[in-house]
């Protein structure tokens, strides 16, 4: 866009430097034919009526004459022909004189004609000429200049003007540049705003724009919202599948219970949904959320202590802390850790959080018999089957896994220092 | 024990219901959430399974009405969904169990013998009273050491004297948690139970109190 502008600035300037040329080499002509003009109508004085040209006078005039090293002049008549004796050769006047003709008088004439011609030494001349009809015959009066005279003053001023002409050009160039900047700064505000939306920093742009803006950021806003909408369809109708389907899977479990190879089926359908529920939950990710941890964590260890009553889960989490995490995925993502480390604890579980710069450091500590190392990494790679292991640690580990994975986080297993398992994870800071 | 099942889908419902009876309890079972809320606050249950999607009223609201109008019977939620965030609200409402479906009979089961043994104040899963003990998580009764073979019926009263061993249940509550809501009760037939329980634990463990009910004996 900066080259282009620039570009027609160039052009533009280079146009109105022609054209200012032009007319100064017009101006300069004219002010020439005037001079040669004058010559013609001394000349035309030592002329009278019959056509006899009164040598004396033109002696007398001589000095007028030759107003340069190079201007020449020449009478030529019925009484022959008088003047430079290297007059420059002349080319056929092409156009005719222009204008009605001058009315006829003693010294009747059709007014000085321009004419081009090239001198001796190979200088381009300019000429003028003038016919007076007598009754002897045409006299044609001719003064001539060498076009040098016309080029110098041009060139005198035409450097002038083209160095003042490029010094335009660099500053509207310069103030085309800051008025781009200048101008393409809501622009490029409304994009990085943009990119914070797609980055779930953000679920809207900023409203308050120059005029020729608010259109788009409305229009980016309304899209935001349908992209958040149908997030949140997507999940909801991945939800509903699911659940509807699972009653009837229930029943049909019931009906079932006695025929051990049948009941094998209706569990590998079970796992089927949960996997893919849980696929689309994971797939709906809505990065623009706040969560406070501390809460969310509150109500998991309660709901995980009464599920296992035999573990006694510890919380060590500061009221603080909230993660750019949506609410409901932090309770997935939470809720099947604590529920795997309830499972397998002894007697103890512990779940930690520390802020860690734009982190959030959590861990999810148990006494149980751990994971052999061996087994660790399998287990906790993101995108591992999660029907694989069932109802062991892989499931809900597998989810977690691949929660953090797109808030952008990192999960990792360790030996807890009294044996059992410990599962550490980073989630982002809101 | 009596439960109340609150199931509104037609092919479910039922089958929970004879599957639950097939384990010896007695089974209440409705579909629609006014007529749950209703009757949790005016009948006797040992406890509830409370599906939470229902027509009427859904099954948190439910909850909190009971919670509301002080009924702390242990309610288990059966649901489909199976989200931590739903499992929390359900606790939050005040359920002490959560079951998602699809589920192992055997596991209900087994989590609704836990929450009214805990309703009970017993922690320990084997209950004991003189030669008598009762395996919780099974709901199997031994005497001496061997197993006792008992009626649905008399399962019911003899469990819920073993979980109240010591105490004296009045026969109408006892009467209220051994038959269902819609089955013909008269205190003839809790007479001949409990004569038939005497004979086969013999009859110094069930006390009669005169004017009242029974009572357990037995350290």
């Amino acid at each position: 866009m900066l080259i282009v502008s620039a570009l027609a600035t160039a052009v533009a300037l280079a146009l109105a430097g022609a054209a200012m040329a032009g007319l100064l080499g017009r101006l300069v002509v004219e002010g020439l034919d005037r001079r040669l003009d004058a010559e013609l109508a001394l000349l035309a004085s030592a002329v009278d009526a019959d056509g006899h040209v009164d040598r004396a006078r033109l002696e007398r005039v001589r000095g007028a004459l030759d107003a340069g090293p190079e201007w020449r002049w020449r009478v030529d008549g019925p009484d022959g022909t008088l003047g430079s004796a290297d007059f420059p050769r002349l080319d056929h006047p092409l156009d005719p004189p222009l204008g009605p003709a001058p009315p006829a008088g003693p010294l009747a004439s059709r007014g000085p004609r321009p004419r081009e011609g090239a001198a001796e030494s190979g200088g381009e001349v300019h000429a003028r000429e003038l016919v007076i009809a007598t009754p002897r015959g045409d006299v044609t009066l001719t003064a001539a200049a060498p076009r040098s005279v016309v080029r110098r003053p041009i060139e005198g001023a035409l450097w002038p003007l083209l160095g003042a002409l490029a010094a335009v050009a660099a500053v509207l160039t310069a103030a085309l540049l800051v008025q781009l900047r200048v101008g393409l700064a809501p622009l490029r505000r409304l994009r990085d705003q943009v990119a914070a939306i797609r980055g779930g920093a953000r679920d809207r742009v900023e409203e308050d724009q120059p005029a020729e803006l608010r259109p788009l950021a409305a229009e980016l806003n309304a899209l935001a919202a349908d992209n958040a909408a149908a997030l949140a369809a997507a999940r909801g109708a991945a939800a509903n599948l699911a659940h509807a389907l699972k009653t009837p899977v229930a029943a049909l479990a019931l009906d079932l219970r006695d025929r051990p190879e049948q009941a094998a089926q209706i569990e590998r359908i079970d796992r089927t949904i949960r996997h893919h529920l849980a696929r689309a939950r994971a797939a709906a990710i809505d990065r623009r959320a706040a969560t406070s941890l501390r809460p969310a964590a509150e109500g998991l260890v309660a709901a995980v202590g009464a599920l296992h009553r035999d573990a006694r889960i510890a919380l060590d989490v500061p009221a603080d802390l909230v993660v750019a995490v949506d609410a409901q995925d932090l309770d997935e993502l939470l809720g099947n850790l604590l529920d795997n480390a309830a499972r397998h604890a002894a007697a103890r579980v512990t779940l930690g959080a520390v802020r860690d710069g734009r982190w959030v450091a959590v861990e999810v500590v148990d006494d149980g018999p751990g994971i052999p190392a061996t087994e660790r990494e399998r287990v906790a790679r993101p995108g591992t089957r999660l029907d694989e292991r069932g109802d062991g640690h892989g499931f809900g580990l597998a989810i977690a896994s691949e929660l953090v994975a797109l808030y952008g986080g990192a999960l990792s297993l360790d030996q807890a220092s009294g044996g059992g398992l410990a599962v550490r994870l980073t989630l982002p800071a809101a | 024990m009596r439960i109340l099942l609150v199931e509104d889908d037609r092919d479910l419902g039922p089958r929970i219901a004879r599957a639950l009876r097939d384990e010896r309890c007695a089974v209440d079972l409705v579909a629609d959430g006014v007529d749950a809320a209703h009757l949790g606050e005016t009948e006797a249950y040992d406890a509830a399974v409370l599906d939470l999607g229902l027509p009427g009223m859904d099954g948190v609201s439910v909850l909190r009405a009971w919670r509301a109008a002080g009924r702390d019977l242990p309610v288990l939620v059966l649901t489909a969904r199976d989200g931590w965030s739903d499992k929390v609200s359900g606790f939050k409402a005040g359920a002490d169990d959560y079951l998602v479906k699809p589920f192992r009979v055997e596991e209900l089961v087994m989590r609704l013998r836990a929450l009214v043994r805990r309703a009970a104040g017993h922690a320990q899963p084997l209950l004991r009273a003189g030669p008598l003990s009762l395996d919780a998580p099974t709901g199997t009764f031994e005497l001496d050491g061997l197993p006792l073979k008992l009626t649905a019926l008399e399962w019911r009263v003899l469990s819920q004297l073993m979980l109240r061993k010591g105490v004296v249940i009045e026969r109408l509550d006892l009467l209220e948690k051994v038959y269902e809501g819609d089955a013909d009760t008269d205190s003839n037939s809790l007479e001949v139970i409990v004569g038939r329980l005497r004979k086969k634990i013999g009859a110094a463990l069930i006390e009669t109190v005169r004017g009242r009910g029974y009572r357990l004996v037995g350290e």
